[in-house]
């Protein structure tokens, strides 16, 4: 389930006028339909958020794969509901509750979905972030497609060895997954370890102030965005608030 | 679906009990997924993988498991236990043996592959050749009918490759059906396999190691070099191939007569 999730949130190049944006410009997007989906508490609401969040995610030709990740997200959604249900809510509210869950993941998805691992490093260096700890963010975004075929490798090296992930109870099942965690861990501990052995020999670290291949610069295109989302985006807010 | 590629196409291979087999090939050549078809990891959309007659759908990953040992090339993602024995025990411990057999496999496992001594080691602390063996010797210990190794010389020196060569040749003597998956020719000269050459996951040559090691042009297109004792053979004219380098001195000894001890060649004393 998490390498489905994966794929449905991994990053693919596309020419659409979503992924052109300025990296921050889609951001501000994204916090907008997260912000709407969170102030979201009628169907109504609910509704045209889906729709906003339905918008961008075709402009950028990703919706069936936004889709998918919604769908694969319904088990929590039903335990979103079960939890408030339990906790005294009414079944149209718990409900509510869900889809707001399932467009958070969706508005937050449309990100990852439309920005590189390169461009999220360029916004978060234009947010000040210390260097280190964009690198290692940036790097660990990029190492999930490699974790995610070690966890294959081992899970089939396990297999042909006799284990069965399936099978037993729920403490067994636990148990099973000592074989396949421990390998991915120490495989993961090395690999850090030649990684960082091979930035210090290309000079990571040798000035304090590395110069950039790329700076951020906002075009017409994504000045004409921000006309839009900014005034749009306070305007909706505001209705969600205090009007319907 | 767009983005999904034919890994193997047409493939009609039948290995026969006791057969030594190398399955070689450039990167990519689908060597690698013909060989999880066999244990089930992989499962054919059409024809049938069968194993003992049986279609490998019909069975779980475990029950073929124990039918067909594979060992893959990265040891580090096999290896987890607190020691060697333990490791070795695992799969015996998975595939139900009783835990006097366990201790007794175990023990003969070990000493087989010369681990014996580090029987409590943990298995993370073994050298890379150490831990090839200990993987090898952890697949041996349950008997797998047939045993597959997948790139076995990866990573490992010419002393480890030695050692390698010689316990595929027990193996053989103790007629086990031994799968070698590799691109190493040069490894896989000496044993003389009858050797399946795969390109772009077809299955482009099936023969003996004699014909299809000799054969430049189908190495070449298949993104592999021929070893150096084949080439050898060829460019001498050899009715048949050297094994090893010392085969090779013996038939150029009696092809020239004997060489006066003094004589020089290009390589130094002759």
């Amino acid at each position: 389930m998490a390498k489905a999730i994966y794929e449905g949130l991994k990053f693919r190049y596309k020419t659409t006028v979503i992924h052109r944006l300025d990296p921050r410009v889609k951001m501000l997007l994204s916090i907008v339909l997260f912000a709407l989906a969170l102030l979201g508490f009628n169907f109504y609401q609910e509704i045209i958020t889906f729709v906003l969040v339905a918008v961008p995610a075709t402009l950028a030709k990703s919706l069936k794969r936004l889709m998918r990740v919604v769908a694969l997200s319904i088990t929590f959604g039903v335990f979103v509901v079960a939890i408030n249900l339990l906790a005294g809510g009414t079944v149209v509210e718990s409900i509510v509750l869900a889809v707001r869950f399932l467009e958070i993941v969706a508005s937050t998805s449309l990100f990852f979905v439309t920005t590189s691992p390169d461009e999220l490093e360029y916004v978060l260096r234009w947010f000040r972030m210390p260097r280190d700890f964009v690198f290692a963010f940036a790097t660990s975004i990029r190492f999930v497609p490699v974790l995610l075929m070690d966890l294959t490798q081992i899970i089939d090296a396990q297999k042909s060895r006799g284990l069965e992930l399936d099978r037993g109870g729920p403490i067994k099942r636990i148990r099973n997954l000592v074989p396949v965690l421990i390998p991915l861990i120490v495989n993961s501990l090395v690999r850090s370890g030649e990684l960082a052995e091979a930035m210090e020999s290309r000079g990571y670290g040798a000035v304090k102030k590395p110069t950039s291949m790329d700076v951020l610069r906002l075009k017409i295109n994504d000045w004409a965005a921000l006309s839009l989302i900014i005034p749009g985006g306070a305007l909706l807010i505001w209705l969600y608030i205090y009007v319907i | 679906m767009p983005n999904e590629v034919l890994a193997l196409e047409k493939v009609n291979l039948r290995v026969d009990e006791g057969e030594l087999v190398a399955i070689v090939g450039g990167n990519g050549a689908g060597k690698t997924t013909l060989l999880k078809h066999m244990n089930g990891l992989l499962k054919p959309v059409t024809g049938t993988v069968r194993v003992k007659g049986k279609p490998t759908t019909e069975s779980s990953v475990a029950e073929l498991s124990k039918q067909i040992g594979l060992v893959f090339q990265n040891s580090d993602h096999q290896l987890f236990s607190e020691s060697v024995k333990e490791e070795v025990a695992f799969g015996l411990r998975n595939f139900g043996f009783p835990p006097s057999e366990v201790e007794e496999r175990v023990a003969r496992a070990l000493n087989a592959f010369g681990l014996g001594q580090m029987s409590d080691r943990a298995p993370l602390t073994l050298s890379g050749g150490e831990k090839k063996r200990l993987c090898i010797a952890l697949v041996t210990a349950w008997d797998p009918i047939v045993l597959a190794l997948d790139e076995p010389t990866v990573g490992q020196d010419h002393l480890n490759k030695v050692r390698l060569l010689e316990l595929v040749r027990r193996l053989i003597r103790d007629k086990r059906t031994v799968l070698i998956v590799s691109h190493d020719l040069e490894f896989l000269w000496p044993l003389q396999p009858r050797t399946v050459v795969m390109s772009g996951g077809r299955i482009v040559a099936d023969g003996p190691a004699a014909s299809i090691f000799t054969n430049f042009e189908l190495l070449e297109s298949s993104g592999l070099r021929q070893p150096q004792l084949a080439r050898l053979a060829v460019a001498l004219e050899s009715p048949s191939p050297f094994r090893d380098v010392d085969e090779a001195v013996a038939w150029l000894r009696e092809k020239n007569g004997p060489w006066s001890s003094g004589s020089q060649t290009a390589f130094g004393k002759g």
